[in-house]
């Protein structure tokens, strides 16, 4: 297998498994490779816009859908946690992992508690809409922020 | 991208953000284009789409006009 593909699916088999994104330092054990291949791997998945980095240190910020910071979008799915970078990757954690979904949340504007949920491959109907800041063109620009 | 409870709301907080209204996306709509991008993610031909594919993604979806160009 191509080790590009390899440490792709260590990160999101630890995320899928822990809730949590492994460091360079873990996937590495993990692997039984030195950090700095993992760093380079990492650095050439963030190039495919599969991950993004924190700046200084080269470790996973986001692995869509997951997030490995805490954010407004928290989802649980088989009495694991997880958080997303967004509320389509809320619904993206549901569609990855082939599993029920909670998501807490809360409207952008007012912060009124809101939920979503995923039952059986479909969405609950809820009322709500979502709204993106950033045209398609610009999401890459500071993919944080979209 | 943020969730609201309405589109009142949304309104609401690009006047208070003093940020353009972008197209609204439905819930229905969000939830497709969850599954067409993330739903082989943690298999080993995973994949983000390309800006072609992007743009046929959300054509189908309904998502037009220039908010949803990709650049190529």
């Amino acid at each position: 297998m191509d080790f590009d593909i390899s440490v792709k699916l260590a990160i999101y088999h630890a995320i899928a498994d822990t809730g949590k994104a492994p460091t360079i330092a873990q996937v590495a054990a993990k692997l039984g490779r030195p950090t700095v291949a993992i760093r380079e791997a990492f650095q050439r998945l963030f190039a495919k816009r599969l991950l993004a980095l924190e700046p200084e240190t080269f470790e996973i910020r986001m692995a869509p859908p997951f997030s490995a910071v805490p954010t407004p979008f928290a989802v649980s799915a088989a009495g694991k946690s997880y958080f997303a970078n967004c509320v389509w990757d809320a619904y993206g954690i549901a569609a990855a992992l082939h599993q029920d979904v909670d998501v807490s949340t809360s409207c952008g504007c007012c912060g009124e508690p809101m939920t979503l949920a995923v039952r059986a491959g479909t969405p609950v109907p809820t009322p709500g809409i979502a709204h993106f800041a950033v045209p398609a063109s610009h999401w890459w620009d500071d993919i944080v922020y979209t | 991208m943020l969730l609201f409870r309405s589109e009142e709301h949304v309104e609401r907080w690009c006047k208070t953000h003093n940020l353009p209204r972008r197209p609204l996306v439905s819930l229905e709509q969000l939830w497709q284009l969850a599954v067409i991008w993330y739903a082989n993610r943690l298999t080993e031909e995973s994949r983000r789409p390309g800006p072609d594919e992007m743009g046929e993604i959300f054509d189908k979806l309904g998502l037009r006009g220039t908010f949803w160009q990709v650049r190529r």
